[in-house]
Formats: structure tokens, sequence, C-alpha cells
């Protein structure tokens, strides 16, 4: 049987999230892949700044919140990249809005520079340090499993942290081919 | 004034900043207005010039600020845990239509410079900088010195324009910044040292 990478998982949960929600996407393959997948001008491609998917996220769930109808946030991270800005956790714990949707895509490896296995691929548990940085729902997915999951984050009321397990591994893509002007400014009109 | 600036060292330095409010109650009275005082105005200039998101990774010299800044229904405080987590949410802010402001300590300058090239500067993000200058004249901990000398250059090869804020008069400046950087289409940064918050003119 093949295997479920991360791949897999974003060609599975596009029909369910891209264009549903505005997405902030991690530097690196993730973004290389959803770009590949379903682009949508409602995808935040991270270029630069490993570690900062989620907060970027979380400040612009914020702002939505004040809303009268709050579009939703997906902010997709990975485990490395959480690991490099393991406060986030806290900070959403105690600052997330109901809007918001964290999906760790959790692979136990650093994908984009060739695979080197994380601490997650050990001992470290990013679904508890998620829950004792405060956050209530907390959801722990393997593969597939993850799109049911997604529905259900995204028609109850969040903040919503999904650790999906997948394997490691990603096919070779071509980097996300737009100025970072472009993806800035083509996002900022889906705000509404 | 020698008694009076040491008094001054003593209150601004070695006295922790304390969210339950004893720290501040032990100062003399006048010294604690001036200090609330000029975070008040800062922060009615601010929000005059659109600011309403404010991310603030704590210093001693923020701490009347963070402390209005936490009170303020009219406007976004996220404590965050690090400068680079601060500025992702300013980021953030920014995409969803608000006005970012990050308050920070001069010594987190050195650990937010790669997104700063790789987020702020790279997209374009407008984002105020309220950075407390340490380690400038009135301070007591040597190990502050250094970083406190780096700064400039650090902001320089950036590429953030950087204004210095070091007289309580300056507090007017702040409002011209926050529309600067919407100009600049870029992070600009305030850097206050200890003078900006004494009150002698």
């Amino acid at each position: 049987m093949s295997q479920y990478r991360r791949y897999e998982l974003l060609q599975d949960l596009a029909p369910v999230m891209v264009d549903q929600a505005l997405i902030v996407c991690n530097i690196g393959f993730p973004s290389q892949e959803l770009y590949a997948i379903q682009d949508s001008p409602k995808n935040f491609y991270m270029l630069g700044s490993m570690g900062l998917s989620s907060s970027i996220g979380l400040g612009l769930a914020q702002t939505l919140a004040k809303k009268e109808a709050p579009q939703t946030v997906i902010s997709i991270d990975g485990d490395g990249s959480v690991l490099m800005n393991l406060g986030t956790l806290s900070t959403i714990g105690n600052y997330a809005p109901s809007n918001y949707i964290l999906l760790l895509v959790d692979n136990g490896a650093y994908g984009s520079t060739g695979d080197q296995p994380t601490h997650t691929s050990g001992k470290t548990d990013l679904a508890a340090i998620a829950r004792a940085g405060g956050t209530a729902q907390v959801h722990v997915s393997h593969e597939a499993e993850t799109v049911e999951v997604m529905k259900q984050c995204l028609s109850n009321a969040g903040p919503h942290v999904i650790v999906a397990k997948v394997s490691p591994g990603s096919p070779k893509l071509q980097p996300v081919p737009f100025d970072p002007g472009y993806i800035r400014d083509r996002f900022r009109f889906e705000i509404t | 004034m020698v008694y009076l600036s040491h008094l001054i060292n003593h209150i601004f330095i070695n006295q922790p900043y304390d969210h339950d409010h004893t720290a501040k109650q032990a100062k003399p009275l006048f010294l604690q207005k001036t200090m609330t005082l000029i975070s008040e105005q800062l922060l009615v200039e601010l929000k005059r010039n659109g600011a309403d998101y404010f991310a603030s990774v704590p210093c001693k010299l923020l701490g009347d600020l963070i402390d209005l800044l936490e009170h303020d229904s009219t406007i976004t405080h996220v404590p965050a845990t690090r400068e680079e987590e601060g500025l992702g949410l300013c980021a953030g802010a920014f995409l969803g239509g608000q006005t970012p402001v990050l308050v920070m300590q001069n010594t987190g300058v050195g650990t937010i410079v790669t997104s700063l090239f790789s987020l702020a500067l790279f997209y374009n993000l407008p984002i105020t900088m309220i950075i407390s200058h340490r380690g400038t004249p009135g301070e007591k901990i040597g190990t502050q010195v250094p970083m406190s000398n780096a700064v400039k250059p650090l902001l320089d090869v950036v590429g953030i324009p950087y204004f210095p804020f070091n007289h309580h008069r300056d507090v007017k400046k702040v409002g011209r910044l926050v529309q600067h950087a919407q100009v600049a289409q870029r992070p600009v940064a305030a850097l206050l040292d200890f003078d900006f918050w004494r009150s002698e003119s």
C-alpha cells in the first residue's frame, strides 16, 4: 500500500477547506503542495519566517473575529515548525477566537530539508502540549480520518487544534511562482 | 539632582514590574504619574493614528504602556511569548485589515531579524515597532549595553527606519510613525530610551 503523506492529506482536504476558509500555509513543501493541488486567492503562501504560520493565522483570526460573520482561518503548520515557535500553543490556548483552526500536520520529520527526524518522532506529543497550553478542543487523527475531523471543526465553533498524523516524504514540486506582493494583495481582497 | 537621579535609577531599574501593582504602589507618586502619563499619551497618539492591534513582549520601561493596553477594550492586545511570534501576529492582523503595533525591548531585535527579512520586508508589511532602548544612559544592568549598541546597526542592515525618542515631547512623533509605516510599506521603529520617560524638560 502506498504511503499516506501530507500531499495525500492535502489532496483529500482540499475539497472541504480550499476556498471555504482563509488558509495560512506553512513555508516550503506544504505551500508547494497546496499550490499544486488547488490554488486559491484565499491561500496565503508563506515563503519564509518558518514557525510563524500559527501566529499569522491567529492575528488574522482575531481581527476577523470582531466582524459580524467572521471568516474561518486555518493555519497549516508542521511538527518541525511549531517546535520552533512552541510558545504559540500557549498564546493560542489563551487568545485564539472561535474562528481559528490550527492544522498541525505531524509527519515526524523536517520534510523540506531532507526528512531529518523531529522530536515528535521520538517522545514529544504535540496534542498534549496543545492541551496543556490551554486549548480545549484538540483532535488527533490519522491519515484520511482528518477529513472528517476537519469537516466537524469547520461546522463547530472553535478554536480547534488538529494534530494530523501522516507519513514523512513529499513529491517533487516547484516553488510557488508568485511574487510575495501578489500573494499578499490577492489574499487581502478576500477579506470580507 | 544627584540624589534624584539615583532615586530614578533605583525605581526604574531595580523595581520589578509587577502585575498586581504592589511594585507600582511602592513608587513615589510623582514618578509613577510621569511614566503612566507618558504611556497614556503614547497610546492616545497611536490610537488617534489608527493603531488598533498590539502584540507585546514585556520590558520594565514599557510596563505602564502594556498595563494600559491590557485594560483598553477599544483595541486588541496579545501578550506574545517572543518577538518573532509578535511579528507573526502583527502580520496576520495587517492581512485582516488592522493597523498593528509590536511593543518590545531592544534585545528582541537580535532574535527577530530573520522574520523581519523574510516576512515583514518580503511581503511589505507596515508594522509600527515600539522598542524600549535599554542599555542607554540610565541603565544599571551591564549586560544590556552590548545589545544596546548593536540595535541601530542591526536595524540599518535589515533596512528598518528607526527614530530615537529621547524626550517626553517626542511622544507626539509616534502618530507620524504609524503613518510612515503605511507610506513606507514596511516596519518602522521608535527607540524609546531612558530619557524619554523622564519628566524634566
